[in-house]
């Protein structure tokens, strides 16, 4: 139910909005998916992601690549990524479920800020620095039908609106089952949890193959804006995405809608402050990082449970 | 000199300096339980003021100085400001809501401190690309018709490393700070009922950290120019040492260091420079495979 309102909602929003607007709430729909990815893996299971981009940038390679060389259809191309990065997923998972906090972090950094030599390393399949250009194919029949002509931007935006609705669908109702309940539990009490009988291991690696395929899904819809590249995927992505994460609310799906909306339009807004006032290159350049960081900051100390979390603590305290 | 004997030399002053940035790494793990991504940025940071301290006329040595002593100052700051006011709450808060979150929270705070370091070196400096001077040759010495690959500052790299190991080895073993921090990370809660200040422990691990970090800033970027972004692959190449050494040992952490140096190194003169990024992924991994304690750790700390 929440999944159609929210599809509607989205559609709706880009109606009223113009095609460029629809660029950039392609782009949100994208970073909800990816931010849900880590909601998963960072909010319920307890494991911390900087790499998240490059689990993003697997889907959209495998993508971009059974797109070229095999000529296969999008939907099909995307299955295929979203398998891809649920193997990646699980080798990175089989070692991550073994390390804790800051030797995971270490670890999914370093593999985020290789992906631009490893795709220089296999330029052959990876085509280096340019990357692979990837575009939809032409919207089917019916669909223009119904909604009449359908632009780029467009057609983007309603491609991916029904697997952000998904994704939100399933992992609502994947925090609701036993796994939710699970990495809560191997989350808050580790030893408690084993010796009720989980897992521990095992549903840690779970949660980590989850989280790749959601941002491998995520990736591949990214990839479809033009092309797949190193630039599209860099460190800096995985980076703003646990930004958008931690300041959204990172134990709540509402936190990543709020976190990838923070993402995609706190640096406009910067951008339009800094015309405004005029404010030298420099600074203009920087200022979006700057805040951002601040932000950031000022979440960890003061309400670390994030945007969605805080509203959710005030809700409970006046209940009481 | 033989060629492969020049390249080993060459890899233990590289090796040093990625054996330091290790060092301060263990160092505030050690003390305070925290990885400290943002330790190169504090380093780039102090850097470029060193580097506006010299283009301003004063000596390579004050401004060297002066970048050692900030690093250090700017580490009890974060310590302060930052790391001790989520400690606080973490170990005040009693919901699993937010007790969650805290096993993240120092990671995602020191990242968010690295952003804001990188990004107001950005909006001071404009993000370019600047050299760093250095205070002796940095091409290769001549021997008669020969230039061997390493020069004069790798000699100098490696005798300052190795006055300030011996500092800090003499400070551990000889002092009753160094016995008290050596306490202080073994077991906060007897230290503290030793009559350690364990608080102040804490920060001077932060100050030590830091300044290692400006240390091993001023002695890299003579060979790799200064960018807001030049030392994040120091800190990766410093976190996989402190990983190869088990990140518990100091030791473990230099000699890891040497490791790195050397493989990073070998590879980039016998094989292709661009490959250095992916072999320490392998390495990472491998090591955190196969051998997660390190070289030298014993205990399975780092498993979950």
């Amino acid at each position: 139910m929440i999944s159609l309102s929210f599809l509607l909602f989205f559609y709706l929003l880009g109606q009223v909005l113009g095609p460029y607007n629809q660029g950039q709430l392609n782009v949100v729909l994208i970073y909800f998916i990816a931010i849900l990815s880590l909601v998963i893996l960072t909010g319920y299971s307890g494991q911390i992601s900087l790499g998240q981009g490059a689990l993003m940038a697997v889907g959209g390679y495998v993508c971009a690549i059974t797109i070229t060389n095999f000529l296969v259809p999008s939907l099909l191309a995307i299955a295929i990524a979203v398998l891809g990065s649920l193997l990646v997923g699980l080798i990175l998972g089989l070692s991550a479920a073994r390390l804790s906090g800051p030797y995971l972090a270490g670890a999914t950094l370093v593999l985020s800020l290789a992906i631009p030599s490893l795709a220089i390393r296999f330029e052959s399949v990876l085509k280096g620095d340019v990357g692979i250009q990837l575009y939809l194919s032409e919207p089917p029949s019916w669909l223009t039908r119904v909604l009449g002509t359908i632009d780029f931007d467009e057609w983007n935006y309603v491609f991916t609106l029904p697997f952000a609705a998904i994704v939100l669908f399933f992992v609502i109702n994947l925090t609701r089952s036993k796994y939710g309940r699970n990495w809560s539990a191997i989350r808050d009490r580790p030893i408690a949890a084993a010796l009720s009988g989980i897992n521990v291991e095992r549903t840690r690696i779970y949660a980590f193959v989850l989280s790749s395929g959601i941002a491998g899904l995520a990736g591949a819809l990214y990839g479809f804006r033009g092309v797949v590249g190193p630039s599209v995927y860099p460190t800096a992505l995985s980076l703003a995405l646990l930004t958008g994460a931690v300041i959204g609310g990172v134990r709540h799906i509402s936190g990543a809608l709020i976190g990838a909306g923070l993402v995609v339009f706190l640096p406009d807004l910067i951008n339009w402050f800094s015309n405004r006032f005029q404010l030298s290159q420099n600074v203009s350049d920087y200022l979006p990082a700057f805040i951002g960081a601040v932000l950031l900051i000022l979440t960890v100390i003061l309400n670390p449970s994030g945007i969605a979390g805080g509203a959710h603590h005030h809700r409970a305290e006046s209940h009481k | 000199m033989d060629t492969f004997l020049s390249v080993l030399f060459l890899s233990l002053s590289k090796g040093a300096i990625y054996g330091v940035v290790a060092f301060g790494l263990v160092m505030v793990w050690r003390g305070s339980g925290i990885l400290n991504f943002a330790q190169m940025g504090q380093a780039m940071f102090t850097t470029y003021i060193a580097s506006n301290l010299i283009i301003n006329g004063q000596s390579y040595w004050i401004a060297a100085i002066i970048a050692i002593v900030l690093g250090g100052l700017l580490g009890a700051t974060i310590q302060q400001l930052v790391m001790r006011p989520i400690e606080a709450m973490s170990s005040k808060s009693k919901t699993s809501d937010i007790e969650a979150i805290f096993a993240i929270v120092p990671i995602v705070a020191t990242l968010g401190l690295l952003a804001l370091f990188q990004s107001v070196a950005g909006m001071i400096w404009a993000g370019e690309e600047r050299g760093f001077p250095a205070p002796v040759s940095t091409f290769g010495i001549l021997v008669g018709e020969d230039i061997l690959p390493f020069s004069a500052f790798d000699i100098f790299t490696i005798g300052v490393l190795a006055v300030v190991l011996v500092i800090t080895v003499l400070f551990f073993r000889m002092t009753n700070m160094g016995l008290a921090m050596r306490a202080a990370a073994l077991s906060p809660e007897v230290a503290r009922l030793n009559g350690v200040r364990v608080d102040r422990v804490k920060t001077l691990g932060w100050v030590i950290s830091g300044a290692l970090a400006s240390l091993a800033g001023v002695l890299v970027t003579p060979t790799a120019n200064l960018s807001p972004n030049t030392l994040d692959l120091v800190l990766i190449i410093g976190f996989t040492a402190a990983v190869i050494g088990g990140i518990e040992s100091l030791p473990g952490a230099i000699l890891g260091g040497v490791i790195i140096g050397t493989l990073v190194n070998v590879i980039s003169v016998y094989i292709d420079p661009e490959n250095v990024f992916v072999s320490i992924l392998i390495v990472l991994f491998l090591v955190l495979l196969v051998r997660p304690q390190g070289i030298v750790g014993t205990k399975a700390g780092r498993l979950a």
